[in-house]
């Protein structure tokens, strides 16, 4: 179908979005060509030396990126185990199921700022029942303070508060599955096992790319969880790529230098989010 | 108020939905389309309808350009295959829906909606839920839906497709029927099918399309009894009508030195030579007197048996008046009958036909 | 089903429930504390562990003049921005959806694909790479510390999430059915309005919720695009963390601000078990 009515359908949402979007866009990239920070504000033009700069001086934004891929992976990796096991233990039937369903929603529909800071009371070192719990055992580790367990803090608060999105999309994908591959498993003597290795889990591959990915793009913008459970820190053990843009920006004010920072990121996350959803995709396709 | 196509062509990637398609529909008359899945059917249809646009050619109604007249103004009706109706509306609603959107006043659209459903046996049925309905009722809601409008081109897209038998049959009658009023009202009436029993059924004019372009018009007579080539030959029969090479000389038809037949008279003024011979099943038939072949497989249906026969190159089917059963393999005789056998060039072409003889 | 898968089954969801309830029941315990209940060491059980008070309930009503923090105002103004933003989003976003889904456009070498990953794709910019720029547009404007200036923000926010399941929503529908509306003489708005819409309220609906539940949540942008005039809850609650982290009142107002998501939560389980959700990956 075409008719010259498609562009009045499109062309609101596609102006107002580019809109108030292209100002934005467009600034950033004029920023990132200018040196602007407190010192000396304004919108000079020093040509590509921000991008110099963060190519070869500064490790600190490469390693955010490594600490980024980690947690991410590892945060949406169990939020897809641990949401998939969730979603087909609700599945079907099973006491209280609704109390369950909902129960398990719940948490992503928290404010995240407003839940980590309840973690953060919760994992306090010495007034915290965490570390109550583990006094007991006579150890009182450091949660929020230690370089190694920082970043095991945040994908703790990662996991409570974003597994329910991934319980929810994929108890969806389950609930909409066709029953035939399912009564043809049984009659052909397959065990709880086996229907899930050879028919729900291939049957959920689309479902399962799409979560994830929608879910890593989500992940890797961690910026409230950290802000407010450990500021990066101790140092910049749990320092992601976002917040140390913040904090170049927003608390250094070197805007012109953070503004490249920002369009370098999104290069760098637009290109590997695009193969990593391709992959996904070829890897679904061979099985 | 006639409907006149120009040379119509529209292009896929690589193939060619339309393909210079070209004639002339005179209103109160039934064209049926017949034609193999993905032949181009439904892209004339909806050309027609003006969802789709040419690439190149014109169309156009009561001497008035259609291209230029979009879709919810050429007064036309469709039904689908797929039984589509607005599932947010009950039956009645679902009628009334284009007498409303044109402003036609309440007394009347009530009237004309209950004319329609008297039309389709659906009374009783107003108020129902599109869900509630099964397949055929749908169906026919879509059809009443159609009817209500009083269009000049009344387009049907392989309508009884996905229907059961039984109802396919029945439904095939009631059409008639609607048909017969629809056409005393000058109306076009347009359908689509892939089933040449379908279309032989509906009387009317016949076009035969495939891959986008049209290869024979004319009446159902005409197209069973002189079909134009091998394809049409292929397409308006079911099953289709048997091809097999062979060749004449000397007075005798032979097929791969296997079969030796006699020349039938209508053949008499054929040159010796290659040709492609086509005879349908019911012209095949087991004979004690005829040629060994053996059987790949019988099908039983309904009074008749149909065997799938082999004879080393040769494969027919043909035709037992009788329900039997053969063992895959078994070797019978088998003969033909001269007196229904075509000729085709070896570009497809009809050379001679029971019916018309030699041309 | 073995009774060992059973028995694992009961203790994995009852394991994991404890977990999502956890930080609930600390912060109901925590909001009846007061200051030396919260600094002697953890405490939990109340008239067991501490004497129970309703202090940290109250600061939430007062005014900040009196030493409170007052949430009533920034829940409302969280209410306001959200529903609009959503509102708008979702109409704007719908529309654009359909145009992506029964269309075809092409303008040079730009495909409805690419347009609907254009779309999409504003939700991988952390809200930081924005923040900036939009602080500054924002100034420009004159639309800082306002409420519709945060509402224009989360617009640009919102939108893709209803692109993104009203795409997949609208492709799901039979194009058949447009046909239809189209040859009994609507034109495509007319189409749209009367035929597709109606059928389209339950993707509407779902797009709602997650417009709903992403605008509610959103901290940085009125973090950073508010200030005194306009404070957001998110805002508000986290404000309070900085200062002399009153543990009972951050727990009691983390407590307001999560109610009435819970109300959404149920209506989200709703929609899941009539299967309605199902389609918004592919």
């Amino acid at each position: 179908m075409n008719f010259k009515h498609k562009y009045l359908f499109l062309l609101p949402g596609f102006i107002v979005l580019l809109g108030i979007l292209i100002f934005p866009i467009g600034f950033t990239v004029r920023l990132s060509l200018s040196s602007w920070d407190s010192f000396f504000p304004g919108l000079d033009f020093i040509g590509l030396e921000n991008y110099t700069r963060l190519f070869t001086d500064d490790p600190r934004f490469w390693e955010s990126f490594q600490r980024l891929s980690f947690m991410s992976v590892i945060t949406v990796f169990l939020q897809y185990t641990i949401g998939f096991a969730l979603a087909h233990m609700v599945w079907k039937e099973i006491k209280f199921q609704r109390f369950f369903r909902v129960l398990f929603l719940i948490p992503m529909m928290t404010t995240p700022v407003i839940m980590t800071v309840i973690w953060k009371t919760v994992f306090h070192e010495s007034l915290g029942p965490v570390n109550d719990f583990f006094s007991l055992f006579g150890v009182t580790p450091l949660w929020l303070s230690s370089e190694a367990l920082s970043k095991v803090t945040v994908i703790i608060v990662e996991v409570w508060q974003w597994t329910p999105f991934m319980f929810l999309l994929l108890l969806a994908g389950l609930l909409s599955l066709p029953k035939e591959p399912f009564l043809a498993a049984s009659i052909d003597g397959a065990g709880p096992i086996r229907k899930f290795v050879y028919v729900t889990f291939p049957l959920m591959a689309p479902i399962s790319i799409g979560a994830i990915i929608i879910r890593l793009i989500e992940a890797s913008k961690i910026m409230d969880t950290v802000y407010v459970l450990t500021s990066g820190g101790p140092g910049t053990s749990s320092e992601t790529s976002s917040f140390y843009i913040f904090i170049k920006g927003l608390r250094e004010f070197q805007f012109g230098y953070s503004a490249a920072l920002s369009l370098t990121y999104l290069i760098i996350m637009i290109i590997s989010l695009t193969i990593i959803a391709k992959m996904l995709v070829k890897l679904m396709i061979r099985n | 108020m006639t409907l006149i196509a120009s040379n119509l062509t529209t292009k896929g990637k690589e193939e060619f939905f339309l393909n210079d398609i070209s004639f002339e529909m005179s209103p109160g008359k039934i064209y049926t389309i017949i034609g193999r899945t993905l032949s181009g059917k439904t892209t004339l249809l909806k050309t027609i309808a003006g969802l789709i646009a040419q690439d190149s050619g014109t169309l156009s109604f009561n001497g008035n350009n259609f291209d230029v007249i979009p879709v919810w103004k050429r007064q036309v009706a469709m039904v689908y295959q797929q039984f589509i109706n607005y599932p947010h509306l009950n039956v009645f609603e679902n009628i009334a829906f284009p007498l409303k959107q044109r402003k036609v006043d309440l007394a009347e659209i009530k009237n004309r909606v209950q004319q329609a459903i008297e039309q389709v046996g659906l009374e009783g049925f107003e108020g129902r839920k599109i869900q509630a309905l099964s397949g055929g009722q749908q169906q026919r809601v879509a059809l009443a839906r159609s009817l209500v409008k009083n269009a000049n081109i009344l387009l049907l897209d392989e309508p009884l497709v996905n229907l059961d038998y039984k109802l396919r049959e029945q439904l095939r009658e009631e059409f008639k029927k609607i048909f017969s009023s629809k056409a005393s009202e000058e109306a076009i009436l347009i359908y689509s099918t892939t089933d040449p029993i379908e279309a032989m059924q509906l009387g009317g004019e016949v076009i035969v399309m495939d891959e986008g372009k049209i290869l024979q018009q004319g009446s159902a007579k005409e197209i069973y009894e002189n079909p134009a080539t091998t394809k049409v030959a292929e397409i308006t029969n079911d099953p289709a009508m048997n091809l097999v090479d062979g060749e004449i000389s000397g007075k005798k038809i032979t097929f791969n030195n296997e079969v030796i037949l006699n020349l039938p008279k209508h053949f008499k003024d054929l040159p010796d030579g290659k040709y492609s011979f086509g005879i349908r099943a019911s012209g095949v038939t087991i004979d004690k007197s005829g040629f060994p072949f053996q059987i790949e497989l019988a099908e039983i249906s309904g009074s008749e048996t149909f065997l799938h026969l082999n004879n080393d190159q040769i494969h027919v089917v043909g035709l037992l008046d009788a329900v039997k059963n053969f063992d895959i393999g078994e070797t019978v005789k088998v003969s033909f009958d001269i007196e229904k056998l075509y000729a085709f060039g070896s570009d497809g072409i009809l050379m001679s036909s029971p019916y018309s003889g030699t041309k | 089903m073995g009774t060992f898968y059973v028995t694992l089954k009961y203790t994995a969801v009852t394991l994991w429930s404890m977990f999502v309830i956890a930080p609930f029941l600390w912060a109901l315990s925590t909001s009846f504390k007061d200051f030396n209940s919260v600094t002697s060491g953890a405490t939990y059980i109340p008239w067991v562990d501490f004497e129970p008070t309703l202090e940290g309930w109250r600061v939430l009503l007062r005014s900040p003049a009196q030493g409170g923090v007052n949430i009533v105002e920034p829940y409302l103004n969280s209410i306001f921005v959200t529903s609009l933003a959503s509102f708008l989003s979702i109409l704007l976003g719908t529309l654009a959806a359909y145009a992506l889904s029964r269309f075809t456009f092409k303008a040079g070498f730009v495909k409805n694909d690419d347009i609907t990953f254009f779309f999409i794709s504003q939700r991988i910019m952390p809200p930081v790479v924005l923040a900036i720029p939009f602080f500054i547009m924002l100034g420009k404007l004159g639309l800082l510390d306002t409420l519709l200036g945060l509402v224009m923000v989360y617009v640009v926010l919102l939108m893709p999430i209803a692109v993104w399941i009203m795409v997949d929503f609208f492709n799901k529908v039979p194009v058949e059915i447009d046909e239809t509306a189209l040859i009994d003489g609507c034109n495509p708005i007319q189409a749209f309005i009367k035929v597709v819409l109606p059928n389209s309220i339950p993707g509407m609906v779902v797009a709602g919720l997650f417009c709903m539940i992403f605008g509610w949540t959103d901290f940085f942008f009125a973090f950073i695009l508010t200030f005194t005039e306009v404070q957001l809850l998110p805002v508000a609650i986290v404000s309070l963390n900085s200062s002399i982290t009153p543990w009972w009142s951050l727990s009691a107002a983390a407590l307001v601000s999560v109610a009435p998501l819970i109300v959404v939560a149920f209506i989200v389980e709703r929609y899941l078990s009539k299967g309605n959700l199902s389609g918004a990956l592919k």
